[in-house]
């Protein structure tokens, strides 16, 4: 068994740009599904009942969905729906927006709701109205606890950046599978492409444990 | 546009065989991971210091490396290093099993911490041995702490396993991909899918969260 | 140590014997030379301000803690430093918490079972019958069956001192065992407490009902940071200290005789 590891770096230009794509998709679903997440939330524990019902349907059922099942059905609908062809990586990141919306939907509600009625009662009390009794008072609160969740989320989304590599978006997954079909390096391939994720999440995720620690709720 | 369901009856004998294949990973590499993130979160609090580093090194690992990675890795690369070709359904039981065990660890591991210190006290202070204490009185507070937890990990194990059709195991989402690109007709195929995991997924949570509110008392001290 | 003539119950055996203790936590001295001895069928309280090292003293007996210095003797032995011996002497000693500390996932009878069943060996039945007699015997017998969870702060506290009996130790160790309960209920503790006392159990009661300490103690000691500053019979101390300090803590806690 002869190992030729060179490959990975003959092929760094590549990995380099997947690398950027992967962090891109990342950001990029984040921009969109944190605001999104908000409205959402809000909606479902502010809106009119059927607003709250459609709300809290959206998130159950993006909730208990395979996200890769999301990324093959989005790759077949969306073109149908838009009336027009999206191209692989703008279908990869519906998908992903779609996902985490939901999930950040859900942290933003339990991240209100964990912040005691009395606070809102009071601000409101003072004058305020709802909206702004929820951004002055129970939303900086709430921030507190959303933050630690909201930095495991991203994780995690980092690593579900790679299921889009089954509708051939040009991410890291993607182009190391490619390269090892092309060279037939598959050991080498395979683990760089391991390491380079690791690389990339281990200090992530550290940092998500350092932010759980900073904005540690004791009450 | 219209849809024709017809699609799904005329092959609901390979679906359905997704779906056994579906529930047999998720309850095999339920339990497996389970077992496996007991023993090493136990390992990481009683076992000897040296190994400490080792699982919190192993855990963070698993945090990093996207599950589609060691899937493929455990059927692609495992074979040329260690010489064994295990299976797809069997490679994909031990990728799933070693990613999920490090989650289960943890949340054996919280679920330990979160016992009050006063309980190992009270049990010592009767003259209980330690190990004694750890398994009446320690573990099955924790373990009704941890149920939530499970839960939640539970789901994700599930979904999990739609990612193991990347390595050609028959499960629901590897089967619906077939029958989809056989006949054409993606949107149905995969609109029943996202039906049969929601029905599947759904009641997971659900499910573990009433059982949680009836056990809850028996886990606060 | 001549026997103080007023000490009724020096006569018999020393079961706990404490000399010269000291314990540090860091840099902070928590006992700092503490000498007393417990007989057998005294009821020793042990008063003092918050923070003077009382339930310390109480958790190095039976070795929660560790010494850093002095000793402790348990019926004519020095206390040991091994895990193993000192889960033998435990299993004499019952101690009662602040916080109960019932275990949760047991009902009473499960949690009053379980020392004899996990360190006795009794067998299941033998165990529960003496649970339910000592759950009968604090008042509880119809609550064999319910979870810490469905009991008041005062009925999980009698539970807890069943569970503690139920080793029938030679000593009972009680740590605040009324500090955390509601007014209403902290009577029902007193009195299975009282009742232990007039049946003769040696106990040494950490507290700061005053009134129990004068009616039921032996012997009070009075601590005040990490120090003994007076010891003798509750009349003496409550009626007519001796120290200055003791008569700063008692009329601070707003006692009048």
């Amino acid at each position: 068994m002869t190992l030729d590891w060179s490959v990975v770096w003959q092929h760094r230009d590549a990995l380099a740009a997947a690398t950027g794509t992967t962090f891109l998709l990342t950001v990029a679903t984040m921009v969109i599904a944190v605001p999104c997440g908000i409205i959402v939330a809000v909606l479902r524990l502010y809106g009119y009942a059927p607003v709250r019902a459609l709300a809290t349907g959206y998130v159950e059922l993006f909730r208990n969905l395979p996200l890769i099942l999301v990324v093959y059905w989005a790759f077949y609908v969306l073109p149908i729906l838009t009336g027009t062809g999206l191209s692989p990586l703008a279908t990869g990141l519906a998908a992903l927006a779609l996902n985490v919306t939901a999930y950040n939907a859900e942290t933003f509600r339990a991240g209100i709701n964990s912040i005691r009625r009395g606070q809102l009662e009071a601000a409101m009390a003072l004058g305020m109205s709802r909206a702004q009794a929820l951004r002055r008072v129970v939303l900086p609160q709430a921030l507190r606890r959303i933050t630690p969740v909201l930095a495991s989320t991203w994780v995690s989304l980092f690593k579900d950046t790679s299921l889009v590599s089954v509708i051939a978006v040009t991410e890291l997954a993607y182009v190391a599978m490619q390269v090892r079909a092309q060279t037939f390096r598959v050991l080498e391939m395979l683990t760089a492409m391991a390491a380079i994720y690791w690389l990339l999440g281990y200090p992530q995720a550290k940092l998500v444990d350092w932010i759980q620690r900073r904005y540690a709720v004791t009450e | 546009m219209d849809f024709d369901f017809s699609v799904i009856t005329d092959h609901w004998r390979f679906l359905g065989y997704g779906v056994l294949v579906t529930l047999a990973l998720s309850v095999a590499s339920g339990l497996t991971s389970l077992a496996l993130g007991f023993v090493i979160a136990l390992l990481r609090l009683h076992g000897p210091r040296w190994l400490r580093p080792l699982v919190v090194l192993y855990i963070d690992s698993m945090r990093a490396i996207p599950v589609l990675v060691v899937l493929v890795w455990t059927f692609f690369a495992l074979p040329i290093v260690a010489g064994v070709t295990l299976p797809p359904f069997w490679a994909a039981l031990v990728g799933l099993t070693v990613h999920l065990a490090a989650y289960a660890a943890e949340i054996v591991r919280a679920g330990i911490e979160s016992v009050r210190p006063g309980q190992t006290r009270a049990a010592l202070a009767l003259g209980l041995s330690r190990p004694s204490v750890l398994r009446r009185i320690v573990l099955p507070q924790a373990l009704v702490r941890m149920l939530p937890a499970f839960g939640s990990l539970l789901s994700v194990t599930i979904k999990d396993t739609a990612i193991a059709s990347v390595i050609a195991v028959p499960e629901l989402m590897r089967q619906s991909e077939t029958v989809a690109g056989q006949s054409f007709q993606p949107i149905e195929v995969y609109t029943f899918a996202m039906l049969v995991y929601f029905v599947l997924l759904f009641p997971v949570t659900r499910g573990v969260d009433r059982i949680y509110r009836r056990l809850a008392h028996l886990g606060r001290s | 140590m001549t026997l103080d003539p007023q000490r009724t119950k020096a006569a018999g055996a020393a079961i706990v014997r404490y000399r010269d203790v000291v314990k540090r936590f860091g840099a902070l001295q928590v006992l700092n030379g503490v000498t007393l001895s417990v007989h057998a069928g005294e009821v020793v309280c042990l008063i003092g301000p918050s923070g003077s090292g009382k339930s310390t003293l109480l958790r190095c007996t039976n070795g929660l803690e560790m010494l850093d210095g002095g000793a402790i003797e348990f019926e004519g032995t020095l206390l040991p430093r091994d895990e193993r011996g000192l889960r033998a002497m435990r299993a004499r000693m019952g101690m009662v918490f602040q916080s109960f500390e019932l275990f949760p996932h047991l009902t009473a009878e499960g949690n009053v079972a379980e020392g004899p069943r996990s360190v006795l060996g009794m067998s299941t039945a033998a165990a529960r019958a003496r649970a339910a007699a000592l759950l009968a015997k604090v008042g509880l017998a119809d609550k064999l069956a319910s979870y810490p969870s469905a009991l008041s702060g005062g009925q999980q506290q009698r539970v807890a001192i069943a569970r503690a009996l139920a080793m029938e130790p030679d000593v009972m160790l009680f740590d605040e065992p009324t500090s955390a309960l509601d007014p209403e209920t902290i009577g029902e503790v007193l009195s299975v407490m009282k009742t232990l006392a007039d049946e003769g159990m040696t106990m040494v009661v950490v507290t700061h009902e005053m009134s129990f300490a004068r009616r039921v103690a032996d012997w009070v000691a009075v601590f005040d940071a990490g120090r003994i500053i007076e010891q003798g019979p509750p009349r003496q101390i409550f009626d007519a200290p001796e120290v200055e300090r003791t008569r700063d803590f008692l009329s601070h806690l707003g006692w009048s005789g």
